[in-house]
Order: structure tokens, then C-alpha cells, then sequence
């Protein structure tokens, strides 16, 4: 069971630099590839933008979470606006609950991203199960 | 002027109606491809001992995968990814590499006065397992333009 006491803890990402590449990469990966004639992201893009927060908490060793045991449960985003290439994006993380279900643990994690104007751009919340061996 | 697209306007939106659905066949090429253009290179993605090792039936597709797909289904019905606003959805069954997924959608609610549509979501296998359910999508329509016509 990963220790309750850090329920609170939160993870910073520096800028996220949105590229046309990097949208692109993604549209390709997914084979959602239609332009809506300026480029923008599809909205679950706000998961590569905000992978360093998530990446820092699954490597944080103190918490020490059982990844390999890890499997995304459900996964909820608000999204403010747009995102275009040029766009800098950070998000903070929170490691907001982690409950006991049975023989799965159940960790919350909400994420919030904005701008460099400090406007919002996106709100994220992840529930990660974590099957006990 | 506008674009050669079967998007509808708000107004046309009827809660009840189905939105056209999307079918993805699922690879082990798109999950690596995936992994690398999200960062997300967890091996239980892309290490098939290291996922039997880890309890699961071989390499699994990453949630967030099936989620775009969803997100494709209704932007694509949309017209506009700005117009999105809100998506969730529980992951209630693993993607294997050779699944065929199908995403369906049906509009719940719209209301004119915040012209905001509510629809709810599902993907399911090619067995009719669903892997992502409780999915609601939210879209807002911009304010409508009010008609100016000369008296």
C-alpha cells in the first residue's frame, strides 16, 4: 500500500514547447489526421503536453507507487481552449487520494495546464488502479 | 463561407440522435507509435515478457489511446476540435494489438441557453466487451450571431 501521507504532494512541468511536429506526430499515432485548416491539437493532446508531470510521479521513488502494476482506471479533461504550435504549456500535478478498493489501490492525481499568460488551458483528472500482486 | 463538412449546426442537434460511429483496428505498430509520440513508454506497452511478468495476457494498448479515438469520433461528428470542452470515460477492459474497437455516441442533453451539448460514449471489442464506458463528451457552441437585416 503506498503510504496515505503523500496525499497532497504536487509535481511541476517546465514549459512545454507545442510544435507543429510534435502535433502532427500525435495525430499520426492516434489516426485522427483531418485539419481544421489551422492546425490544432485534438484535445487529448493535453496528455503529451502534460506527460511530465504524470512521468514524475510514477518515477517519484519516494512515493514509490507499484507501476508495474499500474493500469489507467478513468481519465477526465476540462478543456479552456485551444492549442496551436507555438503554445507553452505547464501543468502541475496532484497526488490527490489514494484509497483501498479490495485488492486494488486507487490513486487520484489531478493536473492542471495553462499558458504563458498564466490563462488555463486544460484540467486533467487520472484515477490509476494499482492491482496488488 | 462554408467548408465542405457534414458538421451540424446547433440548432440541428436532437437529443436522442446517434453520432456515425468510428471503428479503429488497434496494432502493435500504433502502440509503439503511440508511446513515442506521447512519452508514455511504460513497458507493459511495449514489452511483451514484461507484461506477462506483470500479470497481464501480453502488451496492452495505452487507455489514452482509446480515449483519442473517442475524442476523434466526436470531433470528427463536431467539425471543430475547438468546440470540445469537456471528455471522460472509465477504461473497463484492456486493448490488445489486433482489437477492433468501435466507438458509438449518442447526444443526451442540449441546452440553448448555455448552447452546450452533452453527449455520452462507449468503445467497445469486436466481442461487444465494452473497454471504455461511463464516457460523456461536452461541446459548446459559440453565441449565435444575431441577424441584422436592414428595416
Amino acid at each position: 500500500m503506498t503510504d496515505p501521507r503523500w496525499v497532497g504532494r504536487s509535481y511541476e512541468t517546465g514549459p512545454y514547447e507545442v510544435t507543429e511536429q510534435s502535433i502532427r506526430d500525435y495525430m499520426a499515432a492516434v489516426g485522427d489526421v483531418r485539419e481544421d485548416g489551422q492546425l490544432v491539437a485534438p484535445p487529448t493532446y493535453a496528455m503529451v503536453y502534460g506527460f511530465d508531470a504524470y512521468w514524475q510521479l510514477w518515477t517519484d521513488q519516494e512515493v514509490a507507487l507499484d507501476v508495474a502494476h499500474l493500469v489507467h482506471g478513468e481519465q477526465q479533461f476540462r478543456f479552456h481552449r485551444a492549442v496551436h504550435p507555438g503554445d507553452r504549456i505547464r501543468t502541475t500535478g496532484r497526488l490527490t487520494a489514494i484509497n483501498s478498493r479490495g485488492d486494488m489501490e486507487l490513486v487520484t492525481f489531478e493536473l492542471s495546464s495553462r499558458d504563458d499568460e498564466d490563462h488555463p488551458v486544460s484540467d486533467g483528472e487520472a484515477l490509476f488502479i494499482i492491482r496488488k500482486p | 463561407m462554408k467548408t465542405v463538412s457534414a458538421a451540424p449546426d446547433f440548432e440541428s442537434i436532437q437529443a436522442g440522435q446517434s453520432l456515425p460511429p468510428l471503428t479503429k483496428h488497434v496494432t502493435v505498430e500504433q502502440i509503439q507509435r503511440y508511446a513515442e509520440a506521447s512519452g508514455d513508454r511504460n513497458p507493459i506497452h511495449l514489452d511483451e515478457t514484461f507484461a506477462r511478468s506483470a500479470g497481464l495476457p501480453g502488451v496492452i494498448a495505452h487507455g489514452m489511446l482509446t480515449m483519442a479515438f473517442a475524442n476523434q469520433m466526436v470531433t470528427d461528428w463536431l467539425g471543430e476540435r475547438s468546440l470540445l470542452k469537456r471528455l471522460q470515460g472509465r477504461f473497463a477492459g484492456m486493448v490488445l494489438p489486433g482489437d477492433d474497437v468501435t466507438c458509438s455516441a449518442t447526444v443526451a442533453s442540449k441546452d440553448p441557453q448555455t448552447r452546450r451539448v452533452v453527449i455520452n460514449l462507449v468503445v467497445a471489442n469486436q466481442r461487444g466487451e465494452k473497454v471504455l464506458n461511463k464516457g460523456v463528451a461536452e461541446a459548446e457552441y459559440p453565441p449565435q450571431r444575431s441577424e441584422t437585416h436592414a428595416a
